[in-house]
């Protein structure tokens, strides 16, 4: 009992995606997103292009967004003409691609040092299948079905894969049913909250004030996240769907995607993707004769992490500056224009069309954790693979770790990891056995949050990490408290001075102190911005020990406990070495080179094109490991 | 580098946005896409379209690490802040440029000729360390490389 309009519209898309899937042609699909345009993917489609047309080969080239192999893009498909085998390849850089279309597209053979796997078809020994992949093995992929498959500026190719199918179920539901449909089915927030969507949009629903109002949070602030990247520049569709199911049961009248503006071509795939919905009726009044008012307005931020807290979101669409407003009156009472608001991730809404198109029973049950249905998850740092993953909650983190981050750079052992974001805490090594599912950060004060995960190894210090996620609370405090902005000032002073080797015993107390103070800040970010301090201190207790009474950095970064000395005055390369330094640090006394201890900023130029030359000592004399303090 | 807007053209530009519903930022937006920053007679024009006080769209403004209210230098290098960066040595590689080109992080030289601009994490970590030279990813820097291109942008 589908709603008609939306009938013809779906129709009309399945018949159009059949033909081209039956078109004869060979199909390359090539990932263009952000990851891809920082490895030259512009320039492979280009040449990729040039060499179509120069060899007058029949060929559809196509982009898509990414399979998530982000470190090796630029990665594409080819669909043999007659439809029956799709092969993913990785790396096709400009350079090559001359070879790969004379080999892959006009003689129709593979190319199996760039093959990633069969998506579909036969496998070859050189070329098995994707799904045998160790990053893909074990991942569940209903969020990014169709990524990378589809073209992501193209609504009918979205709805040909059953697009708009969920929206459709929902359109013959009441509002009350849509909401214990999601309920059900047990969505909690993609940030990292977890509160149920569905009860979430039953506040709105239940508001008695007009007009009231849908936030997407595509502000992905954390560094090291991109997990709604890629949503919204692989399928913006199904974020689009998803709100509008959630106009739906929250009887709301108007949206906005709000996004960060570091994500340009996710921001312009989103206004496409909304452009294209309205051409369809798909959006404005009367939505396909329902009745249904819905305007959706995609919206660009302007750089500020508070700006990912829903309130400063808000505060931000208003016009002003984007200060975390004080709770309550909650987003569901006084939101965007004091009115009845909702603010969910990306990725929960995301989730809203495969909520309805297949039920709830259907998407809760393929996790047995506590949290239900599947999370998107990036890894970086220290680790071989820093790609895209579509998992069930609860493998442990060592699991993620060797599989799906391709374990630790050049084996090292994994010191720690940060679970979601500077307000999330650190966690030692010694815990890869947690799982990936929310509680266990809960219960030790940490926080798993929207989904990036940064790994770090032995060459990271303690106290520079935590000089850095601080110092980044610090930059982006709103201001509006004094225990957030003067609190965050303070602990980066006093990491400061540790590394500068002036740590005291009391600075332990002091970070006490702090913690015990930030946690009086209105929003989460003040409240929370001592996490990493305050998990780190327990977690890595006796390196702070180290830096504060034996005035040693084991890592070798900490500036003001090592020094860079001149180990060889006939190493060929200490020319280069005093070339490099921009600081001029190198001084000759008496024929012999030193380096000078109150010029020299510890950039390591010097030993990096002298290794022989330089070494780093600490102030007991130690030689540290050739390679620690280079930290790569 | 575009030359001083005049009112008139700041009036046309921002003519379309209306009080009142969350017009601030895109009508910025358009303005520093434009050209390229936020002049004060800017601010003053959208204020008055909008219908608010020029205080109040400089509080917005200056909020804002990617409002501008300067051109830009011709050239910026931007340097990634975030976390995998900083790993594989970023904070060195900040240390350095900030020497060669005798800037703080977020300042310009005299002759505007080129500037430091503090970028954060785009999911990019592959490339890590990277800069964005007026937008252009260079990755997988080292501390030495970062000073060679620094000392060809400031024209060593
Ligand atoms: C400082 C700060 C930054 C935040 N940044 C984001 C963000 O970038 N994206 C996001 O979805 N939520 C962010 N949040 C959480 C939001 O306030 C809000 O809880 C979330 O958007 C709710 O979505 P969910 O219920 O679907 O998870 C942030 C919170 C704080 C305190
Ligand atoms: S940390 Fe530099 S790109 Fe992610």
């Amino acid at each position: 009992m589908t709603n008609a309009k939306l009938q013809a519209i779906i129709d009309s898309a399945k018949r159009d995606w059949a033909a081209y899937q039956s078109d004869g042609r060979q199909h390359v699909r090539i990932c263009i997103d952000t990851s891809s345009l920082a490895r030259g993917g512009q320039a492979t489609l280009d040449a990729l292009r040039a060499a179509v047309a120069a060899r007058g080969l029949n060929v559809d080239v196509g982009t898509g967004g990414s399979w998530g192999f982000s470190w090796m893009e630029p990665t594409l498909t080819v669909r043999s003409a007659a439809g029956t085998r799709t092969v993913l390849y990785a790396n096709l850089t400009a350079e090559r691609v001359d070879e790969f279309v004379d080999r892959v597209l006009a003689a129709g053979g593979d190319m199996p040092e760039l093959a990633l796997g069969v998506v579909e078809g036969t496998s070859t020994p050189e070329v098995p299948l994707l799904s045998d992949h160790p990053f893909m093995k074990g991942q569940v992929r209903r969020l990014m079905a169709n990524i990378g498959v589809i073209d992501p500026e193209n609504i009918d190719h979205y709805i040909a894969l059953g697009g708009y199918e969920g929206f459709g179920k929902a359109l013959e539901m009441d509002a009350e049913a849509i909401v214990k449909e999601v309920v059900d089915s047990g969505l909690g927030g993609r940030a990292g909250g977890g509160f149920p969507a569905g009860r979430k949009w039953d506040f709105l629903r239940s508001a008695t004030a007009e007009p009231r109002y849908l936030v997407c949070n595509a502000d992905e602030g954390d560094p090291g996240a991109w997990v709604n990247r890629v949503l919204m520049e692989g399928d913006p569709q199904l974020i689009v769907e998803g709100m509008l199911i959630a106009a739906l049961a929250a009887r709301a009248r108007e949206g906005y995607i709000y996004i960060r503006y570091e994500y340009p071509l996710a921001f312009a795939r989103m206004q496409t993707a909304v452009d294209q919905a309205y051409a369809k009726g798909l959006l404005g009044t009367n939505i396909l004769g329902s009745g249904l008012d819905f305007d959706l307005v995609v919206f660009r931020g302007a750089g500020s992490y508070v700006c990912g807290e829903e309130t400063g979101l808000i505060n931000s669409i208003d016009g002003y500056r984007g200060m975390p407003r004080i709770k309550p009156p909650f987003p569901a009472q006084a939101g965007l224009w004091n009115k009845p608001t909702n603010v969910n991730n990306v990725e929960s809404y995301a989730n809203a069309p495969l909520i309805l198109r297949n039920g709830a029973e259907w998407w809760s049950t393929v996790s047995t954790a506590k949290e239900k249905g599947t999370k998107m998850f990036t890894f970086s740092g220290s680790v071989n693979w820093q790609g895209c993953v579509e998992i069930v909650y609860g493998p442990t983190v060592r699991e993620a770790l060797e599989q799906y981050a391709g374990g630790m750079k050049d084996g090292k052992r994994c010191k720690g990891f940060q679970p979601g974001g500077p307000l999330s805490g650190v966690v030692n090594g010694d815990e890869l056995d947690l799982t990936l599912t929310l509680d266990p950060y809960r219960e030790r004060g940490l926080f798993l949050g929207g989904g990036g995960i940064v790994f770090f190894d032995e060459s990271a210090c303690i106290v520079d990490l935590c000089t850095y996620f601080l110092g980044f609370c610090e930059a982006e405090s709103c201001g509006r408290c004094t225990t957030c902005h003067g609190g965050t000032q303070r602990a980066v002073e006093i990491l400061r001075r540790i590394s500068l080797g002036g740590g005291r015993e009391a600075d332990l107390e002091n970070f006490q102190e702090l913690v015990k103070t930030l946690v009086w800040s209105n929003c989460f970010h003040g409240q929370f911005a001592m996490t990493t301090i305050k998990t780190a201190l327990k977690a890595f207790a006796g390196e702070w020990t180290e830096h504060i009474v034996e005035k040693r950095c084991r890592a070798g970064v900490c500036p003001g406990l090592i020094e860079y000395r001149v180990r060889s005055q006939t190493d060929a390369a200490l020319a280069e070495a005093r070339a490099i330094c921009p600081t001029a640090a190198f001084v000759e006394e008496g024929g012999q080179w030193r380096v000078d201890d109150a010029l020299c900023v510890r950039c390591g130029a010097c030993r990096e094109v002298a290794p022989n030359a330089i070494e780093v000592r600490d102030r007991l004399a130690a030689p540290i490991a050739a390679g620690a303090a280079a930290g790569a | 580098m575009q030359p001083e807007p005049t009112l008139e053209e700041l009036r046309g530009l921002v003519a379309d946005f209306q009080p009142g519903r969350g017009h601030v930022m895109p009508a910025l937006h358009r303005v520093q896409d434009r050209y390229g920053y936020i002049s004060r007679a800017a601010i003053e024009v959208v204020a008055r379209q909008l219908n608010t006080t020029p205080a109040l769209v400089y509080g917005t403004v200056s909020f804002y690490d990617d409002f501008r209210t300067h051109p830009r230098p011709e050239t910026e290098i931007a340097w990634c802040s975030g976390p995998a960066c900083r790993l594989r040595g970023g904070d060195r590689i900040r240390e350095a440029i900030q020497q060669t080109l005798e800037l703080p992080l977020g300042g310009e030289s005299e002759d505007h000729r080129y500037g430091l601009h503090v970028g954060q994490c785009n999911g990019t970590c592959s490339e890590a360390p990277q800069v964005w030279v007026n937008g252009e990813v260079v990755g997988n820097l080292s501390v030495s490389a970062a000073i060679r291109l620094a000392r060809e942008v400031k024209g060593e």
